[in-house]
């Protein structure tokens, strides 16, 4: 260890070994019994685009009556923690298993429909400009827009969007959301920048 | 003399500030492996094979050496496992600021965006670190290995 003799120090490396396999062996016995563990090797976190998705169309989500709707939301949330029968679930929700991604021409229809866009950037560069109409909840200190958040209806179509396509708060966001029981989210992977470019309606304020 | 004393109080200080700050860190890791993994996959530096492998150990390293450094056990390899984590942090940062990331620290848990300012508090905690390993902290501690 030449760098601690170079600090003219006296730790023992044996040591530092030991406390690293140590702890390191304590982790993954914990993960191994831990209900939330994780797997050894990670699954990769891919974007499904929208039309990758062959048998899922825009008509199958919004055409759907929404008394009818709710009642597939219902009983797919209320009783999972119940001992229902597995099977059933993956025809209700047959769409929007995760977040779905989409591209600019997308983001602009669904813009047109008056979809919910969420901008997951800082407060910062929301006011700089942001989709007209879009509502900010920065990623990064959602937890202090829970009351912005709660006014939208869990059944409403969200779009997540942030910076550009590097930017990966738009994908956590709509993760997020989706996981607090918005069922409806899209993640738009160009954001910002593809839809500044394109010159569509933006605004700047507040 | 005077001197000397406040010296050890403050490497005293630096020792349960810095134990007790990755303990912090680490238990927000461990409470959600799957965000910190991802966190950790968000830096883009590792191959994905091995990300979980950190997500898993990485915490438990971070608990054990806090609370060792707490107790003042094996200060000296403690701090040099945190200061070593450190250093890893400090780059991981720099380069994925340098490349325009705009990501999740991952540091305690969600919550904390990277930028200069996590630069500068590892920074401050790797000088800690440095101090640590260089004179040690033997206030209050439970046992020490290698007193001269």
């Amino acid at each position: 260890m030449f760098v601690l003799n170079f600090f003219n120090m006296s730790a023992n490396y044996k040591n530092i070994i030991a406390i690293i396999i140590v702890s390191s062996t304590i982790g993954f016995i914990y993960n191994s019994l831990n209900p939330k563990g994780i797997p050894l090797i990670k699954e990769k976190r891919i974007l499904i685009f929208e039309e990758e998705q062959s048998e899922i169309t825009d008509s199958d989500l919004t055409d759907t009556p929404v008394t009818e709707r709710n009642e597939i939301e219902e009983q797919i949330i209320a009783p999972s923690e119940g001992n229902i029968i597995k099977e059933e679930i993956p025809n209700a929700v047959r769409e929007f298993t995760k977040p779905v991604a989409i591209r600019l021409s997308r983001a602009y229809q669904l813009y047109n429909q008056g979809v919910i866009f969420i901008d997951s950037r800082s407060k910062e560069e929301y006011a700089d400009g942001h989709i007209k109409g879009a509502i900010n909840i920065p990623f990064y200190e959602s937890e202090k827009y829970e009351d912005v958040l709660n006014k939208i209806d869990k059944n409403e179509i969200i779009v997540t969007y942030c910076s550009g396509e590097d930017c990966d708060t738009s994908i956590l966001h709509g993760d997020e959301l989706f996981e607090k029981g918005y069922k409806r989210v899209y993640i738009f992977h160009g954001g910002w920048d593809d839809w500044l470019e394109t010159g569509y309606p933006v605004e700047s304020k507040l | 003399m005077k001197k000397l004393l406040l010296n050890s109080y403050l490497l005293f200080f630096f020792r349960i500030a810095l134990g007790f700050l990755f303990i912090y860190a680490g238990a927000e890791k461990i409470s959600d492996p799957a965000g910190f993994s991802l966190s950790i996959s968000n830096y883009k530096l590792l191959p994905i094979y091995m990300i979980n492998f950190f997500a898993i150990s990485m915490p438990w390293i971070e608990i054990v050496a806090g609370i060792l450094l707490v107790f003042g056990i094996a200060v000296k390899e403690n701090a040099f496992i945190l200061n070593t984590m450190l250093i890893v942090f400090i780059f991981a940062i720099s380069i994925s600021l340098a490349r325009g990331l705009s990501i999740d620290c991952g540091c305690f848990g969600k919550g904390n965006q990277i930028g200069i300012q996590k630069l500068i508090e590892n920074s401050l905690m790797f000088f800690a670190g440095v101090l640590l390993i260089m004179f040690d902290s033997k206030i209050l501690a439970l046992k020490n290995n290698h007193s001269e």
